[in-house]
């Protein structure tokens, strides 16, 4: 057990009055604070009543840091001092990677390191320090999020595909790797260029031939096809069909249930209208009945939409 | 704290159990952490509510101007969680400084539409504009906000997959899809920013997150408090009803704690107070039996959604 030298027995300490919370005469909440929290605390309330800028004051954000990392005013009056004193952002660069590996879920410590980022203008340690986070934790959304901030804000997107492209290697079902294999394309060549479009389309059939069952490859492949619309897609209905033998999944259902669907929006002369029509159906009963019975109920209810739709109206027309 | 003594008294509202709870003596504490306007009205700009009394400000309980504090300020979660703690508790909201709520919440959004939690600057998100779209709802005053920026906001953060994400280009997720959905809703907006195909789509994102119970990203783990953020939206959506009532159920029953009671976001785990709400409100969002019902976008009972229309309709009355 570690003895705590109060700071209200400081004697460098001794002309600052400490100051308690005050929650008045019926305190609703009420925190069993031990005595090193409610000494570091009051402590610290007093620093910020007199806003005091000292070398004392930045020490004991530390110590206030510690002790509760997500009081978001405790990281504020640390940054005000880390700017009155002048103090090295190198050092608090590696205070912050500390910090930041030991609880890589909290939302100030992040914030905190963007702020000194910027006043740097340093993104340089950055894209390798959150790979680090990643490795620990590839889903970690605190650590994708300042990622995603300082590509864009320093423009850093040489190597990102490859990087994506490891960990969807490591884990294919990585969800936040896709998305940020949409960001970079995005961000870079970008889906009109139908070079590219088709080496993703070919990319993401090959990832859901390792591994069908993969909602994460099939939501990428449908999200970027959407605009063009499923059922224009040169060999795409082709490419998909063909899978349903060896790879078949409720998201290779659902999926060709979208084409159909769009091939009827569109009023699309390259399909039978009605044979698509009765298609889309056949493929909801066997998701209901077979392949996704958890969402049974919803998939008769697009069942009964399809069957309502205007287009149907239009095919009574013809 | 205040989000803590939300869980709980918005929990208690929904198990009907509030009258454990010393009403008037709450109501004093929260009217405590009001960020009041100084006499020379110099803070507008950053009032709201605390989260607690942890920067050491006097006792006051609404009651005169506030006392000068140079990091004294609101934290939008705070104003939120705060008013609504007022409103289940039944009081009128009368010693809300309104248009200073107001004036503190336009401090806070960006250009881009988002909102930070303080005006000293933090992270912006999703998470934020929830939060600021309850406030303009419980206050019945959309001044606090530039309702089309923040529309914007929520469109960009729409993602490929047709999930919404806590920003623009950020993978889509559960807490923020809702997030959004019920911002839409409570601005009365659904329909006109997103069209019936982009509705239909998201439906399906959000549907295709139940696995038992449900998870917040496509090949996550399940998590109870899931069963709210993804059922709500669903409810929101109208396609709720289409899930599986049962295996959620089970899920949510499966990560009480046996010996101190409450839920946790898996089996065999620690449970803790946002958890037990959300698993609380997500039975309720299927009719469970002795629950009160939930209010999907406000996240507040039916009940105390009543009593702040009532407010409100007396507002409207007095200011005609």
């Amino acid at each position: 057990m570690c003895l705590f030298f109060y700071f209200r027995d400081r004697k460098e300490w001794a002309d600052l009055e400490p100051v308690p919370q005050d929650d008045g005469p019926n305190p609703v909440v009420k925190i069993a604070y031990s005595e090193k929290f409610t000494d570091v605390f009051d402590m610290f309330r007093a620093l910020l009543k007199n806003d005091e800028k000292s070398e004392r004051a930045f020490a004991l954000t530390a110590e206030a840091i510690e002790l509760n990392a997500a009081n978001y005013t405790v990281w504020h009056y640390r940054r005000v001092l880390l700017q009155a004193l002048d103090k090295d952002l190198r050092e608090e660069m590696k205070y912050i990677t500390a910090i930041i590996e030991d609880q890589p879920k909290n939302y100030q410590v992040w914030h905190h390191r963007r702020m000194v980022v910027e006043w740097l203008n340093d993104p340089s340690e950055e894209l390798q320090f959150v790979a680090e986070i990643l490795s620990q934790d590839a889903k970690n959304y605190h650590a994708w999020q300042h990622r995603q901030w300082v590509m864009q804000e320093y423009k850093l997107w040489d190597g990102e595909l490859e990087y994506v492209e490891e960990l969807l290697e490591e884990d294919v079902r990585n969800n936040s790797a896709w998305n940020q294999r949409h960001f970079v394309i995005s961000h870079t060549r970008g889906y009109s260029d139908s070079a590219i479009l088709e080496r993703e389309v070919q990319y993401t059939l090959k990832q859901i031939k390792k591994a069908p069952h993969n909602e994460s490859a099939w939501n990428y492949l449908n999200g970027i096809l959407q605009d063009g619309g499923l059922s224009s897609y040169p060999g795409l209905l082709e490419q998909v069909t063909e899978l349903q033998d060896t790879c078949s999944s409720p998201y290779l259902t659902a999926f060709l249930v979208d084409l159909y669907e769009d091939a009827l929006e569109t009023n699309s002369s390259s399909y039978d209208q009605q044979e698509t029509l009765n298609k889309a159906l056949e493929l909801c009963k066997l998701l209901a009945e077979e392949k996704d019975t958890i969402r049974r109920e919803y998939w008769n209810y697009v069942s009964r939409s399809l069957q309502n739709t205007e287009y149907i109206t239009d095919m009574l027309q013809v | 704290m205040l989000t803590i003594v939300f869980f709980a008294l918005s929990g208690l509202d929904v198990l009907d159990a509030l009258d454990v709870v010393d009403k008037p003596s709450l109501i004093e504490w929260i009217y405590s952490l009001q960020v009041l306007p100084t006499d020379d009205k110099s803070n507008l700009s950053r009032c709201g509510f605390r989260g607690s009394s942890h920067i050491g400000v006097p006792y006051n309980s609404s009651k005169g101007p506030g006392a000068p504090h140079t990091y004294d300020s609101g934290h939008v979660a705070m104003t939120y969680t705060g008013l609504a703690c007022l409103v289940i508790l039944g009081d009128d909201l009368s010693r809300v400084c309104r248009e200073a709520c107001l004036a503190g919440l336009r401090a806070l959004q960006l250009e881009d539409g988002s909102f930070y939690a303080v005006p000293e600057g933090s992270e912006n998100d999703m998470r934020f504009v929830y939060c600021a779209a309850c406030i303009c709802f419980m206050l019945d005053d959309w001044s606090g906000m530039d309702r089309q920026r923040a529309i914007d906001y929520i469109r960009r953060s729409t993602s490929y997959d047709s999930g919404i994400g806590q920003g623009a280009g950020l993978e889509s997720h559960g807490g923020s899809t809702f997030c959004a959905v019920a911002s839409l809703c409570m601005m009365g907006n659904l329909q006109e920013v997103f069209s019936e195909r982009e509705l239909k789509r998201i439906r399906r994102w959000c549907i295709l997150r139940q696995q038992n119970g449900f998870h917040g990203r496509p090949n996550k783990p399940v998590d109870t408090c899931y069963s709210f953020w993804v059922g709500a939206t669903l409810e929101l959506l109208d396609v709720f009803q289409y899930t599986n009532f049962e295996k959620n159920r089970s899920y949510i029953l499966s990560t009480q704690d046996r010996l101190v009671g409450g839920f946790a976001k898996w089996p065999d785990s620690h449970p803790d107070p946002l958890h037990t709400y959300f698993g609380i409100c997500g039975l309720s969002l299927m009719g469970e039996a002795e629950l009160q019902k939930v209010h999907p976008a406000l996240n507040i009972s039916v009940r105390a959604f009543e009593s702040l229309r009532r407010l409100h309709e007396a507002w409207r009355q007095k200011s005609t």
